[in-house]
C-alpha cells in the first residue's frame, strides 16, 4: 500500500496503478483546462433517475410471482394523512395487489410518503400502523417503534389501516 | 475501571451494557447481544465507494460560471461538510472505543468512523477539481469565525466526554485534584454525558448534515455542480445509516433493559435533549443567514433551508422518542428525496455483489413473526 503517487518515482506502470487517484494530474491544474466541455444545457442528472416510470399496481409484467391457479390478493389500505398543513386529516381508500412494496404502491396512488433509502435501513418511510399485518420482503434495519412499519420494505397481509405523520 | 486492550477476565458478554461495562477482550460476532450493529456493519461494507471514481469535470467548469454569491454558498457548504467529517472521521473512535463493552459495537464503532473518512478525502477530491487553489479554502475552515462558531457546538460534548472518560480510566470515581483544580468524577454523571453526546451525534448526522445536503442538491437541482452531488449522495447514503445507528443506541439507552441507570438519565435529560435540538436548529438557521449573505439562489433561498431545518429537526427528534419541536410536517423540499436515494449513483462492482449476498442470506421464506422479536 506505500505505492509512491509521485510522477518522478518513473516505471511504465505509474499510469495504470494508482491507489489514490487523481494526485499527479493536479500539477498542471489550470483553470482553462481544455478538457472542459460542459453542457450546460442538459437536465439535472435526477430526472433520468427517478425510480418509477411505470405504475407500480398497474405493471405491464408484474415483478411478483404469479401462483399458478391463484389470484393475486387485493388487500385494502386506509391511509390517514395527518401531513396537512393546519393539522387537518386527509384520508385515501387505496389498494394494493401488484407492487413490489407498500411504498410503491402509495406512491402509485398518488399518496406521498416521504423516502430516502426505500430499503428499510434510513427511517425515512416510518409510518404507523393501525390495523392489520404486514410482511417484510427485506429485514428491517431502522428504528421503529411497536406500532410502525416501514413501508419501504414490506406488503401487506391483510387489510390495513395507517397513519401516515 | 482503566482501560486494558485486551480484557484478561472471563465474564458473559451478553450480560455488558453497550457502555462502562466490561472493556471488550475477543473480537468476537458468534453470540451478539444487539444484532442490529452486526447489520450495520454488513451493510456499510456492502456501500463502500471512492471519491476518485466520481469525475468533476464539468463541476470545475460548472464553478467558474456561478455568480459570485453562489461560489460563496457552495464553497461555505463544502467547509461546513469537511468540518463535520473532520470532526467525525476521529470522534465516535476517540470517544466511544474506551469505554465500549460489546464487540458488535465496538466494530460498528470503527466501521462508521472510517467510512468518514471516505468523506474527508471525497472533499479534497473535490476541492483539487473544482477551485485552483484548495490550500486557501482549507485555511480558512479554522480561520472563518462563521466556521470555527459551528466547531465550537458540534465538538464540545464529544470533547466533555473524552476529558471525564481519561480521568474516570486514570483516577476512577471520586474527588480528584488536578492541576489545582477539583474535580468530582462519578459514573452516573459520565453516563449522562455519554447520552447527550451521543443525541448531539445524532443531531449533527441526522439534522447538520442533511441541511446541507439540501445546499448541494440545489446546484445539482439546476444542473450545476452534478459530480459533486453524486458524491453527496454516496455520502447521504453513508449518513442514513450512521443515524440510524445513533437512534438505535439511543432507543436501546433509553429503554433501559440494557443499562437501567441509562434508562433513567435519558427520562431525566428530555428536556436537555430538546434544547440540544432546538439550539442546533437555530445555528443552522444562523447559518442559512450566512450563506445567503449576497443573495440566493434559484430554488433555495434562507427562507427555505430555514423551513427545512424545521422540517428535518422535527422528523428526527421524534424517531428519538420524543414530541416534535415546531409541528413543521411538509417538507419544503420535496425535490430532495430522490436526489437523497442513492439507487442511481454509479458504484464500484463489488457492491453490486456484496448487496446480493445479503439478499441471499435473507431467509426468503421468512415470515413478519420473525422480527416479532428483534431488538431493534
Ligand atoms: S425509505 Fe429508508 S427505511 Fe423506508
Ligand atoms: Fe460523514
Ligand atoms: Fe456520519
Amino acid at each position: 500500500m506505500n505505492q509512491s503517487t509521485n510522477p518522478a518515482s518513473n516505471n511504465s506502470h505509474q499510469d495504470e496503478f494508482r491507489l489514490d487517484g487523481l494526485a499527479p494530474e493536479h500539477d498542471d491544474f489550470s483553470l482553462e483546462a481544455e478538457t472542459v466541455e460542459a453542457d450546460l444545457d442538459h437536465e439535472p442528472v435526477q430526472d433520468c433517475l427517478i425510480l418509477n416510470t411505470e405504475d407500480a399496481e398497474q405493471p405491464e409484467t408484474s415483478a411478483q410471482i404469479d401462483l399458478d391457479g391463484m389470484d393475486k390478493p387485493i388487500h385494502a389500505v386506509s391511509v390517514i394523512n395527518n401531513a396537512g398543513t393546519n393539522n387537518s386529516e386527509q384520508f385515501h381508500e387505496v389498494s394494493f395487489q401488484n407492487a413490489n412494496s407498500l411504498l410503491e404502491s402509495l406512491e402509485a396512488q398518488d399518496v406521498p410518503v416521504h423516502y430516502q433509502c426505500r430499503e428499510g435501513y434510513c427511517g425515512s418511510c416510518r409510518t404507523q400502523l393501525l390495523e392489520g399485518e404486514v410482511h417484510y420482503t427485506e429485514e428491517p434495519m431502522a428504528w421503529i417503534n411497536d406500532d410502525e412499519i416501514l413501508p419501504c420494505c414490506c406488503i401487506p397481509k391483510t387489510a390495513i389501516r395507517i397513519k401516515l405523520t | 475501571m482503566s482501560y486494558t486492550t485486551f480484557n484478561q477476565k472471563t465474564f458473559d458478554t451478553l450480560k455488558q451494557p453497550m457502555f462502562f461495562g466490561e472493556t471488550v477482550n475477543v473480537a468476537r460476532y458468534d453470540i451478539q447481544k444487539h444484532k442490529i450493529f452486526e447489520n450495520l456493519i454488513e451493510k456499510q461494507l456492502s456501500f463502500f465507494w471512492r471519491p476518485e471514481e466520481v469525475d468533476l469535470a464539468n463541476d470545475r467548469k460548472d464553478f467558474i460560471d456561478l455568480p459570485e454569491h453562489e461560489q460563496h454558498i457552495f464553497l461555505s457548504n463544502l467547509k461546513y461538510q469537511t468540518l463535520l467529517d473532520s470532526v467525525q472521521g476521529r470522534s465516535p473512535n476517540v470517544a466511544f472505543l474506551p469505554i465500549v463493552s460489546l464487540p458488535e459495537l465496538e466494530t460498528w464503532i470503527e466501521t462508521w468512523s472510517f467510512s468518514e473518512t471516505i468523506h474527508s478525502r471525497s472533499y479534497t477530491h473535490i476541492m483539487r477539481n473544482v477551485v485552483p487553489n484548495p490550500a486557501e479554502v482549507f485555511d480558512d475552515i479554522t480561520r472563518n469565525d462563521f466556521i470555527t462558531r459551528r466547531a465550537v457546538s458540534v465538538t464540545k460534548y464529544y470533547d466533555e466526554l473524552i476529558e471525564k472518560c481519561s480521568f474516570y480510566t486514570q483516577l476512577g470515581e471520586g474527588t480528584h485534584t488536578i492541576n489545582g483544580k477539583v474535580i468530582d468524577i462519578n459514573l452516573r454523571d459520565l453516563k449522562r454525558t455519554l447520552y447527550l453526546t451521543m443525541v448531539s451525534v445524532n443531531v449533527l448526522e441526522a439534522i447538520r448534515f442533511y441541511v446541507s445536503f439540501a445546499c448541494s442538491f440545489a446546484f445539482a437541482e439546476r444542473a450545476k455542480m452534478e459530480g459533486n452531488a453524486k458524491i453527496i449522495k454516496l455520502i447521504a447514503r453513508d449518513e442514513a445509516l450512521h443515524l440510524t445507528g445513533t437512534q438505535h443506541i439511543l432507543q436501546i439507552m433509553a429503554a433501559g433493559k440494557d443499562d437501567p441507570e441509562m434508562g433513567e438519565i435519558a427520562e431525566s435529560c428530555k428536556d436537555e435533549v430538546r434544547e440540544i435540538f432546538l439550539d442546533a436548529a437555530e445555528q443552522e438557521k444562523e447559518w442559512a443567514g450566512y450563506l445567503f449573505k449576497d443573495g440566493s439562489m434559484i430554488g433555495l433561498n434562507q427562507h427555505i433551508l430555514a423551513q427545512y431545518v424545521d422540517y428535518i429537526t422535527d422528523q428526527r427528534i421524534v424517531a428519538i422518542g420524543l414530541p416534535p419541536i415546531f409541528n413543521a410536517k411538509n417538507n419544503p423540499l420535496p425535490w430532495i428525496n430522490s436526489w437523497l436515494n442513492s439507487d442511481n449513483v454509479q458504484v464500484a462492482p463489488q457492491e453490486a455483489e456484496i448487496s446480493s449476498y445479503l439478499v441471499g442470506a435473507l431467509d426468503s421464506a421468512v415470515d413478519t413473526d420473525d422480527f416479532g422479536d428483534f431488538d431493534l
